[in-house]
């Protein structure tokens, strides 16, 4: 792939992050190299959905919705998020001290964002959001499919595998319902299992880039590819994602590590492609913290201020990646070892293992593994600091907050927290706040583990 | 009745005083003895010569495997309740602000973390005796799990989830497995974490199943409470019923919780043939939506001053949901698990609704105060809905009232009683009994 592919290959993967509902219905938005799935090249103007044969689109909540079972049940998984803009329609549905992620998500699918969609299906994950389920529920246009997808709590514990397992298979047996789905079969299964695993493998060349190499891909950049990902037809996200990380992974494999020089893509809005190399002063090293981020802005804010997001806890990007045995976000491989043979309710249970295994959200307990997770990470990654992007009116995250972020100060990252609302921070004081952060870090230097504070 | 004797400022609702005296119970001197019992109890439990494990326990906590198991069940949202009706829970929440816990989050939960983290409180100067273990059920919100979290790591101590999955409109066969294999491994947990020996199967259902029937039995007198306030006037309001929820609360599966409960019926039952009302000059009848105003019952008192009685709420109606049938001896525990994940904040809003109708009927309301909570999101959120479905298929006034159950700052007292006087003019221009759709 040349450096204009891979280029291209990440524009097409930016455009679709930023608007996923018009990217799964809008031709233009759409357009690219599409590869429908498992069909051969399909039309460059045509939208995912009928690239795909038609595939109907199912949007989805969470990020322990499985997306291998929407693709096997012959749909396009597409990650939901909030409207952007002023509140509309929720006001009069969910009062303002619900978490803001859920009214926003509410507020699109009532603004009609979500027409197009063949159906939607949410998850257990916190209490506003079982409002907004249960408000959509109340108001969705009559006949549209809507699942709710009732899973545990406890990721650990008596029972949760094969309760899990049982969801699973409730969903697998409800998406027929979805107009142009398809019964799901183990051959299916099996073959979206092997393709999210290899997206996922993919992807997490990239996050190891953007932590090795961050003057090569922002981790701002690596969220938006995350998004896009979400978005477009699976198979095409793969070929899309491995050609950007192809294109960048030369001069990185000759890289001399975190400072190291090398060509890179710069810019965040534009994505414009810097080529050549020049050598660059270490900037702080941050990891951020949070949930489902509509935008790549308080990234962006970040690397602007002069860091570099070398890492993250987030819902679509490191938690997403992080499946637990495969290493630094190498997928999770459920059912791989299968044969196209093994039964549907294995295929689920594996898979159910898999979902349970993975670094949890804050909704699920118990909440050691995250910390772990965050610990471990700012260590490998060499992070000098960690931004918490607490949602606002998000209670698991603020729980715990506190608890972390003493864990985190104590093994020597300064920590700091900022409110975001429907992806968004209000930028002047965000943007001071930040700054001050870096400063601090600055001046407090490396931590003893090796965290390297900047020279 | 004795009123106060200020004036009604506004003067938009007639010549009232400000505020109605409250025409008390004579059980709540019984009340006063039964709280002071408990706590007094957990205290002695954790003294020096104390010997009885104490578990800090959600509401919605399946108490009677810890009750079978002789431990003794303490309750932090009943103490963010009495330390909210003592109008000195701020100062505790700030105390969890300043720790870095957001003041968004449950004020139950941060007035019970800055006492838990000053080792300061409200009974005495001290804090909740400390726990041998902790169990929070999923049932009532996400909030407890995440909370008990806390708790457990502030305490170093054993914390058990029972996951209860939403009950939007039914269960499943594999939801009611999923909890009653949770219940199973609750008591395997509790025994270890009170350092016994796990129970006998015999022994623990025969112990189990006379908790549960005191469980029973408590909840079929508060039923009969319930519709004992059918009467006009109704012989009970919302400030008797919020302070006699105490028992049904942390007392249950006790037979102290059941002789009170008879006392009470009795009273009510009295009060009733006499054609005494806890309101004078009852003229509107309300039902109030969602955990009370601990610290501002004169709200409450405004509106009983004005001739409105709460004759349900469904915050204290959904204590009386908990029945245990004589069959479900046979597998307790299932019962149990469908029982419990079947509390009213973990139905969906359907479900919700066709009880608030039912109790709008039985009860035979002229309206319905929905209390936002901003605290508490499972109750709240939904409100809206809830409260368009009373006025467009029943026909009746609404209102949804800013609050919070504990934390004073985010309840704007005067406009609040704006709105209560704009809501009182609605009840009296239209909203007569022959008027709603109660059919």
């Amino acid at each position: 792939m040349t450096e204009s592919d891979h280029r291209a290959a990440l524009a097409r993967l930016v455009a679709a992050s930023g608007d996923p509902l018009a990217a799964s219905r809008d031709p233009l938005a759409a357009g690219g190299a599409g590869v429908s799935a498992g069909t051969g090249p399909a039309s460059a103007s045509s939208p995912p959905a009928a690239r795909s044969g038609r595939r109907p689109v199912v949007g989805y909540v969470c990020s322990y919705v499985p997306e291998e079972i929407i693709l096997a049940a012959g749909c396009h998984p597409l990650r939901l998020g909030a409207r952007a803009g002023p509140t509309g329609p929720v006001d009069s549905c969910l009062q303002s001290f619900a978490c803001s992620f859920a009214r926003g998500l509410l507020d699109g699918l009532l603004s009609g964002q979500g027409r197009g969609l063949g159906g939607v299906v949410f998850a257990h994950t916190c209490d506003s959001l079982r409002a907004a389920l249960e408000s959509w529920k109340a108001r969705k246009p009559a006949g549209s499919f809507t699942h709710f997808l009732n899973l545990p709590a406890c990721v650990e514990g008596p029972g949760a595998a094969e309760y899990t397992a049982s969801e699973f298979g409730r969903l697998a047996e409800a998406l027929p319902a979805v107009e142009g789905a398809r019964p799901v079969t183990a051959q299916a299964l099996t073959e979206a299992v092997e393709s999210m695993t290899v997206l996922r493998r993919e992807l997490s060349r990239l996050d190891v880039l953007r932590s090795d190499r961050p003057d090569l891909l922002k981790g701002s950049q690596l969220l938006a590819i995350a998004r896009g990902a979400a978005t477009l037809d699976r198979e095409e996200a793969t070929d899309l994602v491995r050609g950007v990380a192809d294109g960048l992974m030369g001069p990185a494999t000759a890289a001399t590590g975190p400072a190291g020089p090398g060509a890179g893509i710069s810019g965040g809005a534009d994505l414009a492609c810097a080529s050549g190399s020049a050598a660059r002063p270490r900037r702080p090293r941050i990891l951020v913290s949070g949930g489902f981020l509509e935008t790549e802005e308080p990234l962006r804010l970040v690397e602007e201020a002069g860091a570099d997001v070398v890492g993250d806890d987030l819902c679509l990007a490191g938690r997403a990646l992080a499946f637990s045995g495969a290493g630094r976000g190498a997928g999770h491989g459920a059912g791989r070892e299968r044969s196209p043979a093994a039964d549907v309710p294995a295929l689920l249970s594996a898979l159910s293992q898999a979902y349970l295994s993975r670094v949890p959200c804050p909704t699920k307990h118990p909440p050691s593994r995250r910390l772990e997770f965050l610990l471990a990470e700012v260590k490998s990654r060499q992070v000098d600091g960690v931004i918490f992007l607490l949602q606002k009116f998000c209670d698991p995250h603020a729980f715990d907050y506190p608890a972390f972020r003493e864990a985190l100060e104590a093994s020597g990252r300064p920590c700091l927290s900022l409110e975001i609302e429907r992806g968004g921070l209000p930028a002047g004081q965000a943007g001071t706040r930040v700054e001050a952060f870096l400063e601090r870090l600055r001046f407090v230097g490396p931590s003893a583990d090796g965290g390297g504070g900047p020279p | 009745m004795r009123r106060t004797s200020k004036g009604d400022p506004s003067g938009a609702t007639g010549p009232y005083p400000l505020l109605a005296a409250d025409r008390r119970l004579a059980s709540d001197r019984d009340l006063k003895g039964l709280i002071l019992k408990h706590y007094l109890g957990a205290y002695k439990a954790k003294g020096l010569l104390g010997r009885k494990p104490v578990a800090w326990v959600t509401s919605g906590a399946p108490v009677e495997i810890l009750l079978a198991l002789d431990i003794l069940p303490v309750y932090p949202e009943n103490y963010g309740a009495l330390i909210g009706s003592r109008k000195a829970a701020v100062a505790y929440c700030e105390e969890a602000e300043r720790a870095g816990y957001s003041q968004d989050l449950c004020s139950y939960a941060r007035t019970n973390i800055g006492s838990m983290l000053t080792g300061r409180g409200e009974l005495g100067g001290r804090p909740l005796p400390r726990p041998d273990l902790l169990v929070a059920a999923k049932n009532i919100c996400g909030v407890v799990v995440k909370w008990w979290e806390v708790t457990a790591r502030h305490f170093g101590c054993p914390l058990f989830i029972v996951d209860t999955p939403f009950a939007a409109d039914g269960l499943t066969s594999a939801q009611v497995a999923y909890v009653r294999g949770q219940l199973e491994e609750l008591i395997v947990f509790a025994s270890r974490a009170i350092h016994r020996p796990p129970p006998s199967r015999e022994a623990f259902e025969g112990r189990l199943l006379g908790v549960l029937e005191l469980t029973r039995q408590a909840t079929a007198l508060w039923q009969d409470i319930q519709v004992l306030r059918q009467a006009s006037p109704t012989p009970a309001s919302a400030l008797d019923m919020f302070t006699n929820l105490f028992p049904i609360v942390t007392l249950r599966g006790s037979a102290l919780c059941v002789e009170y409960y008879r006392k009470v019926r009795a009273e009510l039952a009295e009060r009733v043939g006499q054609g005494l009302g806890a309101v004078d000059g009852e003229r509107f009848r309300l039902i109030w939506d969602n955990i009370a105003i601990w610290y501002d019952f004169d709200l409450v008192r405004y509106l009983h001053a004005r001739g409105a009685a709460f004759v349900g709420e469904t915050y204290t109606d959904a204590w009386g949901v908990y029945q245990y049938r004589p069959e479900d001896a046979a597998d307790p525990l299932e019962a149990m698990a469908r029982l419990y994940s079947q509390v009213l904040l973990n139905v969906g809003l359907e479900v919700r609704k066709e009880r608030l109708f039912r109790m709008v009927r039985a009860q035979r309301a002229h309206g319905v105060v929905f209390h936002s909570c901003r605290s508490c999101k499972t109750y709240s959120l939904g409100q809206y809905e809830l409260s368009r479905a009373v006025r467009d298929e029943l026909g009746l006034p609404t209102l949804v009232i800013e609050a919070d159950m504990t934390d004073s700052r985010a309840l704007s007292a005067g406009p609040t009683k704006t709105r209560l006087d704009a809501f009182l003019e609605l009840l009296a221009a239209g909203s007569t009994p022959a008027s709603p759709n109660l059919a």
